[in-house]
């Protein structure tokens, strides 16, 4: 009886535990099998937190491997507004740190998202400051902002981005895909205490580094030069492009007025229009070279050729032209030094307008050049059956034809190298984790074409050094090499009256140095010089002076002897130099560059170490300064072996008379400083010596 | 005393018997004390693998942990690295040093005698086939 009731006892509490289980299983399958996903989500979104990582934006390099524009990370406080327990005090507190009105931020914090920015791209002291604060329900999320340490150096090449790193001008817009590159997202764990464990790798693709054709040296010699020009010429705008004329490489692109790439925002439209490639005007003179070189080409004349420039006017079309001087008897030589319009008309109406025209479609007129920059400019040349029957006259000395510099420049450098139009590009290389892309898959490719022969090359090349030499341009001839190049002073259009205007022009130089083995094609544009107003006379010093230094940095030899009243007065203007050096520049205050300057390097400086000015540059350059050197015997000696002599040692020779040298004075063996005047004497010695020694040219 | 009051009624012998169990030998079964030494090893080796999985859980969530915090000092160093570059950048720029050469320290130009060529060695190139790319047009 006793073990019946046991029993019962037994069975009730199986029973019992099996119902418990049953229901335990049972909901744990209901759970598992019917509502999986929607759990699975709630812990998820408990447990798992999913990040987007932007990839930081490509560098963007010149040709030297020297930073122009980079990305670094910076906090951006965001904030959830349910989490925040008093708005009004936060919004006070965060509205002192930040700088936003307090109703904006309490608004924000008030709205019904579960998200919203505080402040964006903030300085490392203003996040410190928000993390101080210790706010419930504020939190700083790590972006990158994007950086031009070099300020407005290459402005336009670069271009600029916005706040989310968007590329909108210059290389920046061009190439945006590749330098952005491709955001990912990792899932990370967060425990109870919002720390993050377990986070699984984002397949992001990285953003690639640019390597720009651009020498920041000379970019900033090309921008130094162009400022001072437009300082003291008053133009409205300018551009300065440096171009290997060999391969196309456009070593520095200046505009006037420029604008700072960290503060885009702030500068005018016209500031950041890139008006070597995108601004149209009538190259004037400049176009002369199309002229002469189809002309050539063609064989249609010669160099020697003599035109009747007519005093001056020619009658075209019912139309008279008339010349800025009166010329009479030119040959076509003179006709380039010289610039003369009536002599130009008369080549091609010669040449006649089809056999013209397709030259000047040729060079790459009409058509985009192709270059990798954004906004580039086809430039203005009507169709050959819309020309009027003065358009051959117009065009033909560079009116009634809209250029833009790049377009001007290319077709320059292909008379500098042999007569090979080569695409204008400031792209070099692109590069993924250090990994050459292949620049083709990005950029058009474009093979150079030959548009002249090189003997019509070589004829334009001396009938261009005429114009340095004994024509428009003497102010473009360096000091140590041979240059070649042509003067342009295109009067612009008057918006008031639409005819040309008499007061506003277009001054510009183009050409390239050393003539044989050219190194760079420089153009200079100035638009509506006050004062002077010809090409040769604004644009060709702002040539020169580029030229020389681009050709000195670049170690060019020297191919002309320097010109000893050149030295002469390089000595005499030295003292003044030193105190005028100081005028060069107006005030700058690097005190904010880069905007902001990152303080990284003074928080690793040991404490008590005052922070250095500057350090010492790396020398270039051999310098001698000065000292004395003891004058040696030049007697039978040629000229130009006195002259190579005292120039190699910093003399400043007074040759006189012809010959071979005879006297000097100072004596042989005296010492004397350097820069020191020698006068040697030259004269017909006795006959003994009369003979000139093998191998000796003079 | 009980002996004595027992012994008026009913008499008791109380016998001793000496049981001699020496010789008695406890038989120990092999099988059964293979299958409890597997069930101790099994049941080791259980617990072992279930002390070995909550070690490796934890300890992962630990690493994990420190994981993270190195990359957040990675990234904190990462950071400050391209905070230099950017500053070098800066200083570097040609506009500073050319008015700092300018302005502070007085430099000027040298005069084209002051600057002495020297002769191009042997294979050197000239400037223009220097800068050649590679990967351009010929």
């Amino acid at each position: 009886m006793q073990q019946d009731r046991a029993h019962v006892r037994l069975l009730i509490l199986a029973g019992v535990a099996l119902f418990w289980m049953v229901a335990v299983f049972g909901r744990l399958s209901y759970l598992q099998l019917f509502r999986h996903g929607e759990y699975l989500a709630r812990a998820q979104r408990q447990q798992q937190r999913t990040i987007e990582i932007t990839p930081k934006r490509g560098t963007i390099f010149d040709r030297n491997r020297k930073p122009l524009a980079m990305s670094i990370p910076v906090d951006s406080a965001f904030g959830v507004p349910s989490e925040i327990v008093d708005e009004h005090l936060a919004a006070r507190l965060l509205s002192g740190v930040v700088g936003k009105p307090q109703e904006e931020l309490e608004a924000r914090f008030e709205s019904s998202r579960s998200f919203v920015w505080i402040a964006r791209k903030l300085p490392p002291e203003k996040a410190e400051a928000i993390t101080a604060l210790n706010l419930k329900g504020i939190y700083l999320q790590k972006e990158n902002q994007r950086f031009y340490p070099k300020r407005d150096l290459a402005a336009h090449v670069l271009g600029f981005v916005d706040l989310d790193e968007k590329g909108l001008g210059g290389i920046e817009y061009e190439l945006d895909n590749e330098i952005r590159g491709a955001s990912g997202k990792i899932v990370v764990m967060e425990d109870a205490r919002k720390r993050w464990f377990d986070g699984s790798q984002a397949k992001l693709e990285a953003g690639a580094d640019v390597f720009l054709t651009l020498d920041e040296k000379i970019q900033y010699l090309a921008q130094r030069e162009l400022d001072q020009a437009i300082a003291s010429t008053h133009a409205i705008a300018g551009t300065a492009v440096v171009m290997n004329p060999n391969t196309g490489e456009i070593l520095a692109l200046a505009n006037w007025p420029t604008f700072n790439p960290n503060r885009a925002g702030d500068a005018k439209a016209e500031a950041r229009m890139d008006r070597a490639v995108s601004a149209l005007y009538e190259p004037g003179s400049t176009f002369k070279l199309i002229t002469l070189a189809a002309a050539f080409n063609e064989g249609i004349t010669r160099p020697s050729e003599v035109f009747d420039c007519e005093n001056g006017s020619v009658l075209v079309a019912g139309h008279r032209i008339h010349d800025h001087k009166r010329f009479g008897l030119l040959n076509v030589s003179q006709i380039l030094a010289q610039s003369s319009d009536v002599g130009a008309i008369k080549i091609a109406l010669r040449l006649q307008a089809p056999r013209f025209y397709d030259y000047i479609r040729a060079f790459g007129f009409g058509t985009p050049t192709g270059v990798d920059l954004p906004g580039e400019s086809k430039g203005l040349l009507r169709p050959l059956e819309n020309w009027g029957s003065f358009s051959i006259g117009s065009i033909s000395m560079g009116q009634e034809i809209g250029v833009t510099p790049i377009q001007l420049i290319a077709a320059v450098s292909a008379i500098a190298n042999g007569g090979l139009l080569y695409k204008p590009h400031v792209v070099a290389q692109l590069q993924r984790a250090g990994h050459a892309l292949q620049i083709d898959d990005v950029l058009e490719p474009m093979e150079p074409k030959r548009v002249i022969r090189p003997e019509t090359a070589a004829t334009l090349r001396r009938l261009m050094e005429g114009v340095v030499l004994e024509g428009t341009g003497p102010k473009a001839r360096l000091d140590g090499w041979t240059s070649a190049g042509k003067t342009g002073s295109a009067q612009k259009i008057d918006p008031s009256t639409g005819r040309y205007s008499r007061t506003q022009f277009i001054a510009s130089f183009t050409g390239f140095a050393p003539i044989n083995n050219p190194a760079v094609a420089i153009l200079v544009s100035l638009d509506s010089p006050v004062g002077q107003h010809e090409g040769g006379e604004v644009a060709a010093p702002v040539f020169k002076r580029v030229a020389e230094a681009v050709l000195t940095y670049l170690d060019v030899p020297r191919d002309v002897p320097l010109n000893p009243k050149l030295i002469q007065a390089a000595y005499k203007k030295h003292a003044s130099e030193d105190a005028s050096a100081l005028e060069d520049f107006s005030t700058v205050d690097f005190s904010g560059q880069p905007d902001p300057l990152p303080v990284a390097s003074q928080m690793m400086k040991p404490i008590g170490q005052a922070p250095s000015t500057f350090r010492k540059p790396p020398l270039t350059v051999a310098v001698d300064e000065g000292g004395e050197v003891e004058i040696p015997d030049f007697s039978g000696k040629t000229m130009r072996e006195v002259a190579d002599i005292s120039l190699r040692l910093g003399l400043d020779p007074v040759l006189v008379g012809s010959n071979l040298a005879l006297n000097q004075s100072p004596a042989a063996g005296v010492k004397v400083r350097r820069g020191a005047k020698i006068t040697v004497q030259f004269g017909t010695p006795p006959e003994k010596n009369s003979k000139p020694r093998p191998g000796h040219r003079n | 005393m009980t002996r004595m009051r027992r012994k008026a009624g009913t008499a008791e012998f109380h016998t001793v018997k000496r049981i001699d169990n020496s010789r008695l030998v406890r038989n120990v079964e092999p099988a059964k004390l293979r299958n409890l030494w597997r069930a101790v090893a099994v049941s080791s080796m259980i617990a072992a693998f279930f002390m070995l999985y909550i070690f490796q859980h934890f300890r992962c969530i630990d690493l994990s942990f420190q994981l993270e915090d190195l990359k957040a000092q990675h990234m904190k160093a990462a950071a400050l690295n391209s905070e230099l570059k950017l500053e070098i950048a800066g200083l570097r720029n040609p506009m500073r040093i050319d008015t700092i050469a300018r302005r502070r320290l007085g430099l000027t130009q040298p005069l084209p005698t002051q600057v002495q060529e020297f002769e191009a060695p042997d294979g050197a190139e000239v400037a223009a086939a220097r800068y050649v790319r590679p990967n351009r047009a010929p």
